[in-house]
């Protein structure tokens, strides 16, 4: 009972002091959280990819080419009248409803006007099609004549400019496709055979600017969400979550034993030991509020994380063997280390190191996760230390890896324990003796 | 019947003697202080008494409980008030009280009617739920005190309670350990203020160098160095005329020089004083200051150690 009464008192002396409570739940979740909002805020609330709308000033010189006589049902216009002017098409599709989420697009008079809006920060891009666009589309010499299209862009709006290339590159291609179809079929047809050589140039053409209608065959923008993995921002956040977690786990578990060196230097611990309460109990008592302490952080951590980050932890038999591992791994760590120790003095720079050493080894294992082809002597490193078996613990979890593994890691997790419970009550039995 | 027995207490740190060879009786009921200064080995001493150290020899019985054989019975005697304050700060009066009061093997009903006893006691009811660590420097030492009292001890240690606070606060304790005694306890009293000593004490100690090397009421040890008045004097000029004419005036017992100043040993200042400004003027010589010390127990430290207790 009297070692209850000295863990519950421990206990409540860490809940309130502001410091230990920031360390052990806020930090932790605040890091994760800094994560978690910068994947989360690309990826929005329902995990879809938000691009700026691009403001385009488009400018149309072309005067067309008699040679181009384009069906204008095929190219899925109401207009009776065949189209013989290729900058007219792009005007065309970049005015569709399919990219209206994307592009504002505006008819400007002249080049220079289009340029000035686009100095002026009116219109994020210009788009210039100059006289002869037709005209070089149409002539056969595939040598000498090309179509150029003038792309004018602020450099600063990158991903504006970037959306508009690659429509219009995509554009570009069909055009091109379409002019290589009908050298290939003037070769192959009578030279003179212009209807047919046209058909076979419209359809392409038409084929090719239906697909440029449909943003996402020229946009293949996925969320994070969405590559490969659909839950590859929790698969980020959640190993985080774990390594934040089991670090500030082990943090606690030392900070809470040097309470025991504390004591004996402020005297309570002294007092103590002259009420009828042995020294055992005394003891005891104080490794079980550590215990206590982490496994509450452990339990607080595991509940908000689920419900703030939404991570998934896996089975929850096999979450709460990994937790009650971590738990007495951090809590006799933290004895182990104190005892250690001569003076709380001592403690501020060994906590630091210790804990840094060894819980970025044990996080080597997260470190790596998104870096293909990593050494598999950096997974046996992160082993070297408890932090990692916990680590590794808890990502097994995630994935669901076979119970055997989990109950491996979880037995190591119990030698670490006990090898460091036993030497740490050990020393200190023995200096208080 | 002795409610503290001391017999040959040896404890060493080393090449350090803290405790060498001390013993003493402490009767039930009263107050026995032990008096030295820093060092002495008296919180080494007390330490011993509350099973906190383990003597390397020698034996002491609280209530007829040998400290070395049976330690809790010991621990469940007495009550033990620390040098220095040893509470939990971030947590209030009452429930530093209710923790000790566990410790102690308090519970329930009895456990809360006793903390609201010692919180009426130490005079802290209306602050009980108040953090310690913010408390004043003389209501933590309440407090200290006040752990001490939670279990109804018939002995209890106080090592040095009053060091370090203010003078009101000071007085409320000495008060304290006075009603302590009424109540029927055994108070075992640490200092190295000679005036506290002399005040409370119905028996004390005098601690030098890890040994007792006095024992006894105030008025037997003040016996120790006879009767006699100090009076410390300094004179315009030398005059060895004046010192030998001092000398032999009946009631001088001794006559010192040292560091330009007399020092006599008399039977009476009173009655010696007239006549010793008398012989200086006779002789043309001027009395320039003055300091009468009747004897008390610094005197008997000085005598027994040819040290000031304070040094």
């Amino acid at each position: 009972m009297k070692t209850l009464d000295i863990a519950l008192k421990d206990l409540t002396r860490s809940m309130r002091s502001t410091f230990a409570v920031i360390f052990m739940f806020g930090v932790p979740l605040l890091v994760t959280g800094m994560f978690y909002f910068m994947f989360g805020n690309i990826a929005g609330d329902d995990g879809g990819f938000d691009l700026p709308v691009t403001r385009v000033m488009i400018v149309n010189l072309d005067q067309g080419s008699p040679d181009l006589q384009l069906g204008s049902s095929m190219l899925g216009q109401s207009a009776a009248q065949p189209v013989d002017n290729l900058g007219a098409i792009i005007v065309n599709v970049l005015q569709s409803e399919g990219f209206a989420d994307l592009l504002k697009v505006t008819i400007a008079a002249d080049a220079g006007s289009a340029r000035a809006a686009v100095d002026e920060n009116n219109a994020d891009t210009a788009i210039i099609i100059p006289p002869d666009f037709s005209t070089q589309f149409t002539s056969l010499n595939t040598q000498s004549a090309q179509s150029v299209l003038e792309l004018y862009a602020n450099p600063e709006k990158t991903l504006e400019l970037a959306v508009v290339q690659s429509i219009l590159e995509q554009f570009m291609d069909g055009m091109s496709g379409a002019k290589i179809a009908a050298s290939v079929a003037a070769n192959h047809i009578s030279g003179t055979d212009y209807a047919l050589i046209g058909q076979v140039v419209q359809k392409y053409l038409a084929a090719a600017s239906q697909r440029t209608a449909d943003p996402q065959t020229y946009l293949t923008v996925k969320s994070v969400t969405e590559v490969e993995n659909p839950n590859r921002m929790l698969a980020i956040i959640g190993p985080i979550m774990a390594g934040m977690m089991i670090f500030y786990a082990f943090y606690t578990g030392m900070t809470t034993s040097e309470t025991i060196l504390r004591e004996d230097e402020e005297g309570t611990l002294p007092r103590l030991f002259t009420t009828p309460t042995s020294h055992t109990t005394i003891l005891t008592g104080k490794f079980l509020a550590v215990g206590l302490t982490v496994l509450v952080q452990v339990v607080v951590l595991i509940i908000a994380a689920r419900f703030i980050f939404r991570i998934q932890w896996g089975n929850s038999f096999y979450v709460a063997l990994i937790a009650l591992g971590t738990v007495l791994a951090a809590s006799s760590f933290g004895i182990f280390a104190n005892s250690l120790i001569k003076s709380s003095k001592q403690g501020g720079i060994i906590y630091g190191g210790v804990l840094t050493v060894t819980g970025m080894l044990g996080m080597i294992k997260i470190f790596t996760l998104s870096v293909p082809n990593t050494s598999p002597m950096m997974e046996t490193v992160s082993l070297l230390v408890p932090q990692g078996w916990a680590i590794q613990g808890f990502l097994q979890n995630t994935v669901s890896a076979p119970s055997t593994d989990v109950l491996l890691t979880f037995a190591v997790l119990i030698v670490w324990s006990i090898v460091f419970f036993s030497i740490g009550a050990w020393r200190f039995h023995r200096r208080f003796a | 019947m002795n409610a503290i027995e001391l017999n040959n207490l040896h404890k060493s740190f080393g090449e350090l003697k803290a405790v060498d060879g001390v013993s003493f009786a402490v009767l039930e009921g009263e107050i026995f202080s032990l008096l030295g200064p820093n060092g002495a080995g008296k919180t080494t001493t007390i330490s011993m008494l509350s099973t906190l150290l383990r003597p390397d020899d020698g034996d002491a019985l609280v209530l007829g409980h040998s400290i070395r054989k049976e330690p809790m019975k010991v621990k469940e005697a007495l009550g033990v008030v620390p040098q220095d304050i040893a509470l939990y700060e971030d947590l209030s009066a009452r429930e530093n009280l209710v923790f000790w009061g566990k410790m102690y093997g308090l519970r329930g009903a009895p456990l809360k009617k006793r903390v609201d006893e010692v919180l009426e006691t130490i005079g802290l009811t209306d602050r009980q739920n108040g953090r310690v660590g913010k408390f004043s420097g003389g209501m933590k030492r309440r407090v200290n005190i006040g752990v001490a009292l939670l279990h109804k001890p018939k002995v209890i240690y106080m090592d040095e309670p009053t060091v370090g606070i203010d003078p009101q606060s000071r007085r409320s304790i000495l008060d304290s350990v006075v009603a302590l005694k009424n109540h029927g306890m055994t108070v075992l009293y640490t200092t190295h203020n000679m005036e506290e000593a002399q005040e409370l004490s119905d028996h004390i100690a005098i601690m030098d160098h890890g040994k007792v090397i006095a024992e006894g009421t105030h008025d037997e040890l003040v016996r120790l160095v006879g009767q006699s008045d100090r009076i410390t004097l300094t004179l315009n000029i030398e005059s060895a005329r004046v010192i030998d004419l001092w000398r032999a005036t009946p009631g001088v017992q001794n006559v010192t020089a040292e560091n330009g100043s007399l020092t006599l040993l008399v039977d009476d200042s009173n009655l010696i004083l007239p006549r010793l400004f008398e012989i200086t003027a006779l002789n043309g010589v001027r009395i320039t200051s003055v300091e009468i010390q009747v004897p008390n127990l610094e005197t008997v430290f000085l005598h027994l150690t040819g040290r000031a207790l304070r040094d």
